[in-house]
């Protein structure tokens, strides 16, 4: 998958325009690339598209969507995988990482978070 | 701090210094406070367990954490466990004695020993004990005074502090509380990383949309004279977003390394 065949699915353009919206600002074209490619890798670690992995956090029911719980602790675990993969031996850089993958769940309407650095 | 100010002051605070310890007479005066709450029969209804965040194993405060109290159990060093009792009104044909002796509930309202031994504890509190869902919604209101003097007092103090809710099964296996407590709220306590005004009062609804006077339909008039006057005395603040909020939380976010 290329960053452009990222860019198209729904869920990332749902949450480039719900981060932008909230943050009130538009990112720049250099910082949206740099986002797009960290989904990109995401993806291939996960071995899902993005508009797979959030349908594979939520189910919907007749009362509105549902988020799978074990998935959710499940998909966190690989998110800290995936932070500690990225840049072992740069502990801020792999969070800043990982939290844009974090941030494309949260703004889909997964919530989850991660363990502040003290 | 002047009360009014305490009250105005008061925000759920999410962001706390989390190297920066509570000192432990802090504490006691936050429980001090919420002891001595109106509570109906007199009767202790609000229970509480202190944890103190660095003292769990890791596996334990893990699995305290739901996904969106991760960030602030991590950070806030202490945490109350809130519980309603809802067996409190048992002792409450001995509590409303005691209220009688100590020259609270007095003949010139009616009570008496007699009064409260034949009618209040048989045809009061005795149903209403076995009634589900009246002990429940009591227990929940007495419970709620307590916390919220809890709270109050933790700002006087200068602490931050919030309510979150809690999964109460794990809070069960690692807190071992009476089976028969209800889990209420987790109360997070430490110093706020955040500015004072937290970004600002929160938005509520209009006044003359809450109360009434007389009969419902008919707004409480608000007299904007008082709202001066409690706005010079601290309790009603600007309201949120506080234009730098924004700002502010990106920074929290990325102080502590949390997504945005």
């Amino acid at each position: 998958m290329t960053v452009d065949e990222v860019g198209a699915f729904a869920s990332i353009q749902r949450w480039l325009e719900a981060h932008g919206s909230h943050w009130s600002r538009t990112a720049a074209e250099a910082e949206r690339l740099r986002k797009l490619e960290v989904m990109r890798r995401y993806c291939e670690f996960a071995e899902r598209d993005p508009d797979a992995l959030v349908g594979n956090l939520l189910r919907q029911t007749p009362t509105g969507a549902r988020i799978w719980l074990k998935r959710r602790r499940a998909e966190m675990a690989r998110i800290d995988e995936f932070e500690a993969m990225v840049a072992p031996d740069d502990p801020r850089s792999g969070r800043e990482t990982a939290n844009v993958v974090r941030s494309f769940f949260i703004h889909n309407g997964v919530a989850l978070s991660a363990t502040p650095l003290r | 701090m002047e009360y009014k100010q305490v009250i105005g002051s008061r925000r759920s605070i999410r962001y706390f210094h989390p190297y920066r310890p509570v000192e432990r007479e802090k504490i006691q005066m936050i429980l001090e406070a919420a002891r001595i709450c109106s509570q109906a029969v007199n009767s202790n209804w609000a229970k509480a367990i202190v944890v103190d965040r660095d003292e769990l194993s890791d596996e334990d405060r893990e699995a305290l954490k739901t996904p969106t109290t991760t960030a602030q159990l991590d950070l806030a060093p202490v945490w109350i466990f809130w519980y309603g009792d809802p067996s409190a009104p048992a002792a409450g044909q001995r509590t409303l004695k005691e209220l009688v002796d100590v020259g609270a509930l007095n003949p010139s309202h009616g009570w008496s020993h007699a009064y409260v031994d034949n009618v209040v504890w048989t045809q009061v509190l005795t149903p209403i004990m076995d009634n589900q869902a009246a002990v429940l919604a009591v227990t929940s209101v007495e419970a709620g005074i307590a916390i919220c003097q809890a709270l109050l007092m933790a700002v006087d103090l200068g602490l931050g502090t919030g309510i979150n809710a809690f999964n109460s099964d794990k809070a069960k296996a690692v807190l071992n509380p009476p089976d028969h407590w209800i889990p209420l709220w987790v109360q997070l306590v430490g110093y706020s990383a955040e500015s004072p005004e937290a970004g600002g009062q929160r938005p509520r609804a209009a006044f003359e949309s809450l109360y009434f006077e007389g009969r419902y339909g008919t707004p409480f008039e608000r007299d904007e004279k008082v709202v001066e006057d409690l706005t010079a005395a601290g309790m009603l603040q600007p309201p949120a977003p506080l234009p730098w909020r924004r700002d502010e939380v990106r920074a929290l976010a990325r102080m502590f390394g949390l997504p945005e």
